[in-house]
């Protein structure tokens, strides 16, 4: 199959994807930010007698907390997330549900707290990580493909994957954050820097073989090489994604509910990282060669022919 | 064969190594203790276990003048060691307290039930309390009337056991029958007091009361809060001569099943405490004493309005006559105040009554010391003296000196799980990480065959290294740790997919079985290589971030990712290689279909080795 040859298909597919998630995340409310990134708290709470959501918001507005957000966990168990609360402001809200919700008793199941402070460091820090991550990535990409002509690219190519795979994800997440009011967290960012590590695993399996079949066949084309090298490692690609997938999609159902989000992420990240590897990273080692954009390469034109 | 069967005595030594650490709950070997009573025995974080993550932060403005504070290393350094002591003091199980990077304080508490109690015993701002400790005065108990006892009897208490002894008597009687010397020589010896109906129930309440008391008491002291010290009753029998029984323990009365008689317990006249023998007893005061009751009532510590704020200083020194080691005291004026009204008052009240109360002083709610007044003190310093060793002085003054918070906190983040949560996550996580084990297994023993069942055998032996290596170390695991571990078996397993496909590749080849096992082996390398490098790149810089922020899910995340891989790369090469090079010795060589994955059916001939 020619995997090269059909690269402006595998770029219209990525817009497809990419484009909807961009838009969504233009427009407002975007990526749906918990409070890890905001600020406010969350608590868990499993109602001894029988609640319904829509009482529960009333409630909840009653005791002041117009601002909550309730979502339904379980049988008679809710995630509510309001402003950030103090120790009293928390009693108060939970004695007042047990008081007028439920008389048999309410188990708090879990409870968070974030200070705006934390939140806005969490924001920081994360832009940084990912930066970070990126970099060491591309260095390391760079050094490990020292011995091939023009290293730089397995290096830049690795990245534009990468940020090719974030950007699906993140988009994804703006689009479920509008339809079925999904919120991010530390956890979000802690699957997207996973997906990150996965992504650049799976195009450095693909580029391992680039560089072994350039030693190979020194005189033989780069579109030649790479649909090779495609060709004998998609088989290991899509074992690997697929037995990844099957291993996620069990904790998926068994696990509990904490690390769904995280899940869903991974599921994302890891079809988005299959898919980069060879439909992305691959290609634009053929573009960046046979200057498929001149203008913002400014070079290789010469070869171009030889691509088609 | 050489190196090759080192290697077979190495996974050997490891497998069985792995099973030692695992197959024991706890391990314990002089200072290397690990284990708990958890799966495995395996540290687990607050979310599989319940507990609270709770994150402070140093005020760096005052609140009230809004000037800059400063917060040196020294200070944290402090905060942390009066967090720890207030936590710990408070029997709020083991708290794991650390230093976020300049100004920020973690304090976790695992298997925590009562979180709202341990953030208000964390944020206590002034915890150094002085009380007056008034000292009572004994007094004879009036409620009880001579007419309300009926009689007083020595002899044993009644036994529970309504079997009839060997006498023919019921145990249940008021009157002790003869027993045999060895159950007498075990038994107490109780004056058995026989009250009318109000005697009993004045009597009840007084001793009932001091039993409150005293639980209360021994309670405060187990959890560090305060209750004032418990109520005693003073007994004497008298007879031919008078037996005088101080502070008889609440525990030492009893009431004699649905009767109005009571037993209370004589205690041992010998040094050893040994019960006394009841012929001693009634030698001395009869068979039938009367009996009179004085209560001490113990004391009351009230409050007055003295705190660790109007202490401005508390150092050791040397008493100027005696040498003997003191605690220097120095009040600022407020304290000052209150000090010398309140010296001024126990003086006053020790030359009426002759009883000399005491200035109680509370650390956290724990008593400290309770040094009695000798004189009244108006200038602002005073002394505490008492029979100290240099260290205690140095102890006492210091924890004076740290009672407040060297600075003020405020929580920034928390983050509070159930016990019952952590316990369902726990749950879920382990049948989630065993069918997702399972799911691979199967795949690979399906789809590659022979060498897949050696990579399942690789596999299973990897996740039981790696759980082992998280004990030994040990890597707390937590709900992001798990997910992590699952996807480093993920990670695992696409080593061993590469090494087949390389294999498979060699096989059609028509290399030999073992050449082609050795290549696959070394073509797949730097592909795992380079590919772990860039999952552990990014988990070092996981690291950092969380360590940025003590966010210790995501640190719990990175480094069970990391030492998945590290181990993941070890037991793809080491171990899969091992079992595979010994298959390709056996007679299942040749059954060549086993080698090839599902549907490889196109291989030109194998040669044979």
């Amino acid at each position: 199959m020619n995997f090269v040859g059909v690269r402006g298909w595998f770029y219209l597919i990525s817009l497809l994807v990419i484009v909807p998630g961009v838009v969504f995340l233009a427009i407002a409310p975007g990526l749906r930010p918990g409070i890890d990134f905001t600020g406010g708290s969350t608590l868990t709470l499993d109602f001894e007698t029988s609640v319904n959501q829509s009482d529960l918001r009333e409630e909840l507005a009653g005791l002041g907390h117009p601002e909550a957000t309730v979502q339904k966990l379980g049988d008679d168990t809710y995630f509510i997330r309001t402003k950030e609360l103090n120790s009293e402001e928390k009693s108060a809200l939970t004695d007042g549900l047990e008081a007028r919700l439920s008389p048999d008793g309410l188990t708090e199941l879990s409870f968070d707290l974030v200070s705006p402070v934390v939140a806005s460091e969490t924001v920081i820090n994360a832009i940084y990580a990912v930066i970070a991550a990126a970099v060491g990535i591309f260095i390391y990409v760079w050094w490990a493909f020292r011995n091939v002509p023009s290293p730089f690219r397995y290096g830049a190519a690795a990245i534009v994957a990468l940020i090719h795979d974030t950007v699906i994800v993140i988009g994804l997440f703006a689009i479920l954050g509008v339809l079925l009011e999904i919120e991010v967290g530390t956890m979000f960012l802690i699957a997207l820097l996973t997906v990150i590590g996965y992504s650049v695993n799976d195009t450095i399996v693909v580029f391992d073989r680039i560089r072994e079949n350039v030693t190979i066949h020194p005189n033989r084309e780069l579109s030649e090489v790479v649909n090779l090298s495609i060709s004998e490692t998609i088989g290991r690609s899509l074992n690997t994604s697929l037995t990844l997938m099957v291993t996620l999609l069990a904790l998926y159902l068994f696990g509990g509910t904490t690390i769904r989000e995280f899940l869903l992420v991974l599921l994302i990240g890891v079809v988005a990282g299959t898919y980069s590897s060879i439909a992305v990273a691959s290609q634009v080692l053929i573009s960046w060669e046979y200057g498929d954009i001149p203008w913002l390469f400014g070079r290789g034109r010469r070869q171009r022919a030889a691509a088609a | 064969m050489g190196r090759y069967g080192r290697t077979v005595i190495l996974i050997g030594v490891i497998v069985i190594l792995v099973g030692l650490i695992l197959g024991f709950q706890t391990i314990s070997i002089a200072d290397f203790q690990r284990g708990a009573d958890t799966p495995l025995g395996l540290s687990l974080g607050l979310d599989l276990q319940g507990g609270g993550h709770l994150v402070y932060q140093a005020e760096l403005t005052d609140s009230v003048t809004g000037e800059p504070l400063e917060v040196t290393p020294d200070k944290m350094e402090s905060l942390k060691r009066t967090i720890e002591r207030r936590v710990n003091g408070a029997g709020l199980g083991e708290p794991i307290i650390q230093i976020l990077g300049a100004d920020r304080l973690l304090v976790q508490l695992p298997g925590v039930g009562d979180l709202a109690r341990a953030k208000e015993i964390i944020g206590e701002t002034a915890s150094l309390e002085f009380k007056r400790r008034e000292i009572l005065v004994p007094r004879d108990v009036t409620e009880i009337t001579a007419e309300e006892i009926v009689g007083v009897t020595i002899g044993y208490f009644p036994e529970p056991d309504p079997v009839p002894s060997e006498g023919g008597a019921t145990s249940t009687d008021a009157t002790p029958e003869p027993q045999t010397a060895e159950a007498e020589s075990s038994k107490q010896v109780f004056a058995l007091v026989e009250f009318t109906e109000d005697g009993a129930a004045d009597f009840a309440a007084i001793f009932q009361k001091h039993f409150a008391e005293f639980v209360a008491f021994q309670n405060a002291q187990v959890t560090g809060g305060n209750a004032p010290p418990p109520g005693f009753l003073d007994v004497t029998l008298e007879g031919p001569e008078q037996l005088r029984m101080p502070e008889v323990f609440p525990f030492s009365i009893q009431q004699v099943a649905t009767s109005t008689t009571f037993g209370i317990a004589i205690p041992g006249a010998s040094p050893t405490g040994e019960p006394p023998i009841l012929e001693d007893v009634t030698a001395r005061v009869g068979e039938n004493p009367s009996i009179f009751f004085t209560e001490i009532q113990g004391s009351v510590d009230e409050p007055i309005g003295l705190t660790g704020d109007d202490l401005s200083r508390a150092f050791p020194g040397q008493h100027t006559a005696s040498g003997q080691p003191i605690v220097n005291l120095e009040f600022n004026d407020q304290g000052t105040r209150i000090f010398g009204e309140l010296t001024q008052d126990i003086i006053a009240k020790e030359q009426a009554t002759g009883v000399r109360d005491q200035i109680a002083i509370f650390l956290d709610n724990q008593e400290l010391v309770s040094p009695e007044v000798r004189s009244a003190i108006t200038a602002g310093t005073a002394i505490i003296e008492g029979n100290f060793t240099i260290e205690r002085v140095q102890n006492i003054a210091l924890l004076l000196e740290g009672g407040r918070l060297p600075v003020d906190i405020v929580l920034i983040q928390e983050r509070d799980v159930d016990a019952i949560l952590g316990a369902d996550s726990l749950a879920k996580s382990v049948v989630a990480g065993i069918v997702g084990l399972a799911l691979v297994l199967t795949f690979m023993t399906l789809y590659y065959r022979l060498p897949g069942l050696a990579a399942s055998i690789a596999l299973v032996i990897y996740a039981a290294l790696v759980l082992a290596i998280f004990k030994i170390l040990p890597v707390t695991l937590t709900l992001s740790g798990v997910a992590a571990l699952i996807l480093s078996i993920g990670m695992a397993v696409d080593a061993n997919i590469l090494i087949f496909e390389r294999m498979k590749d060699e096989l059609r080849a028509g290399r030999t079985l073992l050449m082609s096992i050795n290549i696959g082996f070394d073509r797949a390398w730097p592909a795992i290589r380079d590919g772990n490098v860039s999952t552990l790149i990014t988990c070092a810089i996981l690291f950092w971030f969380a360590d940025q922020l003590g966010a210790s899910i995501v640190q719990g995340f990175a480094v069970t990712l990391a030492i998945g891989v590290a181990i993941s790369m070890f037991t793809a090469i080491t171990v899969s290689r091992t079992l595979l090079r010994f298959l390709a010795t056996t007679r299942a060589t040749r059954a060549t279909r086993v080698w090839l994955p599902s549907g490889g059916s196109e291989i030109p001939q194998m040669a044979s080795d």
